[in-house]
């Protein structure tokens, strides 16, 4: 059902950017990787993933900001951004959705769930 | 703060690493091969689990740990949907691997993040359980009811056991009824106050170790410093932050825990010495036990080679003289005997060997040796014959005939240990210097000491010596010469 649809996923975490790219790729979607937020910027402008993952923890430029950023880019403001994060707190939750993400999820990654979150923001 | 996080880690990494070693198990059993994607993605969270210990021990940040638990959740599920349903075994554990994750994530939510930003009221129900790592039985002091269920509310959500007590009264009888973990303590209370309940509990050997939190309603430091110094072991203002009262609660039980330990380990150490004191008690002066209990080493009976002087003594004609006698009259003259001789053998600091019928034997110099052994065993054996004129009034006041002791002292080198069978073991000696004493004391006349010449050698005080001997007795490889010994002429 995800067939042929490309995602970004910004992860720095090597084994975890493998561990999730492999399972997105199990799952039907096309996966493109960065590393950091200036590189997830760059990347979203170029290839115009249908999704983001984004790890809000991030070397050079970090999620939130990348987010921000991403929101104020005519290009890229209509790209769905997912948050990534290991903190499970509410403000944190907050923090991702203020700076434009659309969604959210903890690690370590319920994967069901969060390919029910990406299915929900794919435009039909 | 950190102390907070390392606690709870060190709790759900366990089920955590007790799980891989299970699934590594299995993996080296199975019978058919594994997918070669299966085999690599293994060997990953194997590598994965090695990294987690890593940063467990080097306290690494929760970002990191999060990413690594996250990784091996994801593998884990993969390996499941590849092989979990061909090999049902390895499936359970992988099943019992991805638990103890989803407890390790609960266990390491950031409970001290919200400390920091003071989001009292945003707490969630899982930082409760991050702090209430390990459930206590509080005991909460307050005349108001509205505190008391306020704070029981708050503690037992997270696992704690709370009993209130409404007046100072109430919580010292509580105390003596239960064993209570940490008593939170209001100070401002009618009748009893808080100040008197804690200088109780104090004073109480029973309770003191239990730490008490006392609770002020006003920023009154000057009272909390007076408290503390009264031997309270925290403090809160009211109104309090749910999440500091956990913290303390916790400190408390950990506090509480620790002193339990070392109360255990305490009375385990009285135990050991009791026993020891038991054990050696009957063949060693007090003296000597207490020493061997103080050296930090402890006393090494495995066996070794020591420089002992043995004494043995022997009343002269006992078995013939005790033909004559009732078995009852018999057992009381041997037990004045021997009561009287074991007391002077112990103020001098002599180990008795054994008793064997109403022979003595005894060695100075083991377990502990001392300069002056053979000295002591010389007066030992002086104050002995000197003894037993009393014994013999007693006899004869009792109707019993006058007895008379021969003492034989030798020394050498003999292995000193624990000797004997699994069952019945003693500490003991063995060696020719022994059967050389036996030998000797064959020869020993009533109320005559005789020394060897290697006895003689050792002493430093000056005795009489007299009656030189050249022993060719049987058993013995090379002749001994012997002394009598008269008396000290200064010792």
């Amino acid at each position: 059902m995800f067939e042929g649809i490309r995602i970004l996923l910004v992860e720095d975490n090597e084994i975890n950017c493998e561990m999730l790219a492999r399972r997105l790729t199990r799952a039907g979607l096309s996966v493109i990787t960065a590393a950091d937020g200036q590189q997830a910027l760059q990347m979203m402008a170029s290839e115009q993933p249908a999704l983001v993952l984004m790890d809000m923890n991030l070397p050079v430029l970090d999620g939130w900001s990348a987010c921000r950023q991403a929101r104020l880019d005519a290009h890229l403001k209509d790209i769905p951004i997912i948050a990534l994060t290991a903190h499970a707190m509410e403000t944190d939750r907050k923090s991702a959705l203020a700076a434009g993400c659309d969604d959210y999820a903890t690690k370590p990654i319920d994967f069901p769930e969060l390919m029910a979150k990406i299915q929900r923001l794919l435009p039909a | 703060m950190s102390d907070n996080s390392t606690d709870s880690d060190a709790l759900w990494s366990h089920p955590l690493r007790g799980a891989i070693t299970d699934v590594r198990a299995l993996a080296a059993v199975t019978g058919e091969p594994l997918p070669a994607a299966a085999a690599e993605d293994l060997q990953r969270v194997f590598k994965l689990a090695v990294t987690l210990d890593q940063q467990l021990a080097a306290n690494s940040s929760r970002h990191d740990i999060m990413n690594t638990l996250a990784a091996i959740r994801g593998y884990t599920e993969m390996l499941l949907e590849d092989i979990g349903h061909s090999q049902p075994k390895l499936n359970d554990s992988l099943i019992a691997l991805l638990q103890a994750i989803a407890k390790a994530d609960a266990a390491t939510e950031p409970a001290v993040e919200s400390l920091d930003t003071g989001t009292s009221t945003g707490t969630s129900a899982n930082t409760n359980s991050a702090l209430a790592a390990e459930p206590g039985f509080i005991l909460a002091v307050d005349d108001l009811a509205e505190n008391r269920e306020l704070v029981a509310r708050y503690l037992s959500r997270s696992g704690h056991l709370v009993v209130t007590a409404a007046s100072g009264a109430e919580a010292l009888r509580t105390l003596a009824d239960t064993d209570v973990d940490v008593v939170l303590l209001d100070l401002m209370m009618p009748d009893m106050d808080g100040r008197e309940v804690l200088s109780r509990i104090k004073a109480n050997p029973d309770w003191r170790a239990t730490p008490v939190i006392v609770i002020s309603g006003s920023q009154d430091m000057d009272g909390i410093i007076a408290c503390i110094e009264a031997g309270a072991d925290d403090y809160l203002f009211k109104p309090f932050n749910p999440v500091l009262l956990q913290a303390r609660i916790k400190a408390g039980i950990e506090r509480k825990r620790w002193h339990d330990r070392e109360e255990q380990y305490r009375q385990q150490l009285e135990r050991n010495e009791k026993f020891i004191r038991a054990t050696f008690g009957r063949y060693l002066s007090d003296e000597i036990v207490t020493d061997i209990l103080e050296r930090p080493e402890g006393l090494e009976l495995g066996g070794d080679l020591r420089e002992v002087t043995i004494m043995m003594s022997d009343i002269r004609g006992f078995t013939s003289l005790s033909e004559h006698l009732a078995p009852a009259e018999v057992v009381a003259m041997l037990n004045r005997y021997l009561g009287t001789m074991t007391d002077i053998i112990m103020a001098h600091n002599g180990t008795i060997d054994e008793f064997i019928g109403d022979a003595i034997l005894t060695v100075f110099g083991a377990p502990q040796r001392r300069d002056d052994d053979a000295d002591r065993a010389v007066r030992c054996a002086l104050a002995m014959q000197a003894a037993m004129e009393g014994i013999n009034a007693d006899n004869q006041a009792a109707g019993l005939p006058a007895l008379t002791t021969g003492i034989a002292l030798n020394t050498g080198a003999v292995i000193a240990g624990n000797i004997g069978s699994e069952r019945r073991s003693k500490y003991g000696f063995v060696g020719h210097p022994m059967n050389v004493t036996s030998r000797i004391e064959d020869h020993c006349e009533g109320g005559e000491i005789l020394i060897s010449d290697s006895t003689a050698v050792a002493l430093s005080g000056n005795y009489t010596l007299s009656n030189r001997r050249e022993l060719d007795a049987r058993g013995l490889d090379r002749i001994v010469v012997v002394h009598r010994i008269e008396e000290a002429t200064h010792v």
